[in-house]
């Protein structure tokens, strides 16, 4: 396996669209029920979490930025194979497939169960969960420009939803926030750790670098989308904190989608069942780049065809997704993906950076030596 | 083939012959049309013979320019060198072979043989049938030229040379189709167009292995590059000026014979919802056309089927005060609203089909009685309710606001499967195919050009002349996406100055 990928120059794509890539990939299915998440833990200091993991995720992208520096033209898997050696940094980049393989299922198991309470209530889960892979599978076979594309359009076709939320800002209740800084700090990072779900995926900078055509810039564009999703996820927090009461916020599963609730149009009442449709091409930019992320890496450590890996994997999550039964089952496997997320996009970075630099010092040491 | 090689063996050692042979052996290759004239003059001491096609030539130039040069003096000894020398014509070519000659009889030729001779003689004076230059049917302006391309090649070079008068322009020749050859001419400015583009279009033109080419709709299926989409990837068009247009920013033209439109390419997507009226017209209401034909091919796609999800699964979206009068008009309706939309949908479309294939006086009373007879009546009589009428009257006429009938027509058919899924799956299903629309056209190409751009590739200067129409003093760039030799048209710092007030 080669540690450096070079990528001819038609695929390439500009640092421009890495922002829509990575802000795509993150919001999604942790958007939906970020609020009560936090809220359980921070209280009426949600907001602050989320403030202190946007600081964090910034720092890990700079981590993850200075990694990739290290190297001209090297994804994940290929500075693992290069520090840990062969058979550890091939153990390490299947984890990190294996990871993406379950982020997926959660996004497909939380969108299947939103459409299922919002929409259909008897629609069978594998039908939508048979509807959604096709659409990744055909995606995915575009290729990298295939996928870019989608996650830029379908953010462009999307961000209007946020326009919408004007309805709930003028109805909040500006006391809920009151007291301020009234939950301990503890509590406070223990809300930023709740609120990773909804920010993990920033991760595909490490997987996507070797593609981007000016990456004197990607730093800056991966900074840019993380802000991105903090902006947005604190919007969504803020909002939700002042619209509904506490109790009322920590019974509800879909604040955000709830909160569609109260808009009306002259001619559409209810929106939130036009929103919770229209979610689907939210969802679809993350299980799209989640897919080509990792039959990606697969390729990338097992020289395997990715057209194969593909089709393997689609049927493999339709498999997977059919067998969660209930919310409790769904919840605990996204806890579990969460943790591991959180793990890989929040930890991992802050450790590979000072053993990619010692390991870098060294070699150059060496170098000099000789 | 095998045996058009061996006539031509055999005629390779034909000549000399004698007048008569050279007859019987043109006659059976020429199938013994009864059209094929011989006449044959004694001058000197030798026997001539002049034979053509009488439909396929022009007399007039016959009689005056070849006969009369012939007859004018009877005693002389004439050869094919000295025959080329006398006649005043240009187009004369000596052939060695019969099958030659044969081939220039059939495009309009007239052999000139004299006995014994080593080679016979043909002069090229073809008249073709051809309608004269008329008014844009299919594409029509109210502003603007009102020429429209016709069939003949020669007719619509003359059109294109008199448009673009500069000697930049290039015209490549090629022939394409085994049996049946055609030419094709591809059209583009030297200094302007991508090198690049116009080496593509050649070779998948070079590259085509077909017997015959009907059309140009033809050849835009044969080279376009997915083959499977049902978006045209070429764009067609039987406007001079919007051709024109489209040379001069950088694209590239292909000409066939025999077929009264054109072919521009790279197309995208919203190259089909312009029209050049929308240049002619000033630029805040060029730009307000086209966003208005934007909105309409989403609502020619969305409306119906929304109707369809809206009524059969999420009663809940449409607004109570909508609700009553819906409920009145479809209290007598038996069927499920996706099947009363189908219906209907496809009234429309028969009416429209019936409509094109009629004569256009019939077509005119067809419209009439099918449009408004029958909408009353299918009401009255319980099948559809009033307000899907309006609906899919109005996503009907929204998928005619495409300059391009192939767009319109490829909206009108991504219809079908859009009701179908509301039907089956309300908003999901629609989501559903809405997003496979998307995921689609970004996979389409034209020419290797993407087909969304300039959306996706974004390129926000672009935007001018796709989607909006900015003022000309301020539109002063090709389209980035031809990637021209000369990206911009003029400096946009003269035409920014700014005056203070009375200077």
């Amino acid at each position: 396996m080669k540690i450096q990928l070079q990528v001819p120059v038609g695929l390439q794509i500009k640092a421009f669209y890495l922002f829509f890539l990575i802000h795509t990939v993150q919001v999604g299915s942790g958007i939906m029920g970020v609020s009560t998440h936090v809220y359980s833990q921070a209280k009426q200091d949600a907001w602050i979490s989320i403030i202190v993991a946007g600081i964090w995720m910034s720092i890990s992208v700079f981590c993850m930025s200075r990694i990739l520096q290290q190297y001209e033209s090297a994804d994940l898997p290929g500075i693992q194979v290069d520090i840990f050696g062969r058979i550890i940094g091939k153990f390490l980049g299947t984890v990190a497939a294996l990871y993406f393989f379950g982020f997926m299922i959660t996004l497909l198991l939380n969108y299947i169960e939103v459409v299922q309470v919002f929409l259909f209530p008897t629609i069978p889960t594998w039908l939508v969960c048979f509807f959604l892979l096709s659409l990744v599978v055909y995606a995915v076979l575009g290729g990298i420009r295939v996928i870019v594309g989608v996650s830029f359009l379908f953010f462009v076709g999307t961000v209007w939803l946020l326009a919408v939320l004007y309805k709930p800002i003028t109805l909040m209740e500006w006391n809920h926030f009151l007291p301020i800084m009234g939950t301990s700090y503890t509590d406070i990072i223990k809300g930023a750790y709740k609120s990773t779900y909804s920010l993990i995926g920033f991760e595909a900078l490490l997987f996507v670098y070797p593609y981007v055509q000016n990456k004197q810039k990607a730093h800056l564009a991966a900074q840019q989308a993380v802000w991105g999703t903090t902006i947005l996820t604190l919007a969504v927090v803020v909002i939700t904190i002042g619209y509904f009461s506490g109790p009322q916020l920590e019974r509800l599963i879909w604040p955000t989608l709830s909160m569609f609730k109260i808009i009306q149009f002259s001619f559409a009442e209810r929106f939130d069942i036009i929103a919770v449709g229209l979610w689907m091409m939210v969802i679809l930019p993350n299980m799209v780049t989640a897919m080509w992320l990792c039959t990606h890496t697969f390729k990338r450590i097992y020289g395997l065809r990715q057209k194969q890996v593909l089709y393997m994997l689609a049927a493999l999550l339709f498999l997977g997704t059919i067998l969660f039964q209930d919310r409790l089952q769904i919840n605990y496997f996204t806890d579990m993906v969460a943790t591991l997320g959180f793990y890989i996009a929040f930890v991992y970075p802050l450790v590979l950076l000072p053993i990619v630099l010692l390991k870098n010092y060294i070699r150059r040491k060496r170098g000099t030596s000789q | 083939m095998r045996r058009s090689v061996q006539k031509k063996k055999k005629a390779s050692d034909t000549f000399p012959c004698t007048i008569e042979e050279l007859k019987k052996q043109l006659s059976s290759m020429l199938q013994d049309s009864p059209d094929l004239n011989f006449s044959t003059y004694t001058l000197g001491q030798k026997r001539i013979i002049v034979f053509y096609f009488t439909y396929q030539i022009n007399k007039e130039q016959l009689h005056r320019s070849i006969l009369d040069t012939l007859l004018a003096s009877q005693d002389k000894t004439w050869d094919a060198k000295m025959i080329q020398n006398e006649v005043p014509l240009a187009s004369s070519t000596l052939h060695d072979t019969l099958i030659s000659v044969a081939k220039e009889l059939i495009q309009g030729g007239v052999g000139i043989y004299v006995e014994e001779d080593e080679q016979p003689l043909t002069y090229y004076i073809p008249e073709q049938a051809r309608r004269a230059v008329s008014r844009a049917e299919n594409e029509s302006l109210v502003l603007g030229p009102q020429i429209a391309f016709t069939e003949s090649m020669v007719t619509n070079l003359n059109i294109i040379r008199w448009r673009l008068d500069t000697p930049e322009l290039k015209t490549e020749k090629l022939i394409i189709g085994k049996e049946i050859p055609t030419e094709i001419r591809i059209v583009y400015l030297k200094n302007i167009s991508n090198d690049d583009l116009v080496n593509t279009v050649r070779q998948r033109l070079e590259d085509l292995d077909v017997n015959d080419v009907m059309d140009s709709n033809v050849v835009a299926q044969l080279i376009e590059d997915r083959s499977t989409s049902i978006f045209p990837q070429l764009l067609t068009t039987e406007l001079p000026d919007r051709f024109c247009n489209s040379i001069i920013n950088g694209k590239v033209g292909i000409m066939v014979d025999k077929s009264p439109t054109v072919l521009i390419t790279p197309a995208t997507l919203f190259s089909f919802l312009e029209s050049t009226e929308d240049i002619y017209f000033r630029w805040n209401i060029g730009t307000f056309l086209r966003i208005m034909r934007l909105v309409a091919m989403f609502l020619s796609i969305l409306l119906t089927p929304a109707y369809v999800a809206a009524l059969s699964f999420h009663v809940e979206v449409i607004p109570s005060s909508l609700l009553v009068s819906l409920g009145q008009s479809r209290a007598n309706v038996p069927f499920p609203p996706v099947f009363e939309a189908l219906l209907l949908e496809l009234l429309i479309e028969l009416l429209r089909e019936a409509g094109a294939r009629l004569p256009t006086k019939v077509g005119q009373t067809m419209g009439i009685v099918g449009g408004i007879v029958l909408g009353q009546a299918a009401v009255k009589a319980g099948f559809t309710s009033n307000i899907l009428i309006i609906v899919v009257a109005l996503s009907a006429l929204a998928s005619f606001t495409a300059p391009s009938y192939m767009m319109g027509g490829a909206i009108r058919v991504i219809r079908f499967p859009m009701i179908i899924l509301s039907g089956l799956w309300g908003l999901l299903g629609i989501f559903l195919g809405l997003s496979f629309l998307i995921i689609h056209l970004l996979k389409v190409s034209s020419l290797g050009t993407p087909y969304l751009s300039p959306l996706y590739p974004f390129h926000f200067a672009d935007l001018d002349n796709s989607i909006v129409r900015l003022p000309w003093s301020r539109s002063n760039r090709r389209p980035t996406v031809n990637e021209t030799k000369k990206p911009v048209k003029f400096s946009q710092k003269e035409a920014k100055k700014k005056r203070d007030i009375d200077e």
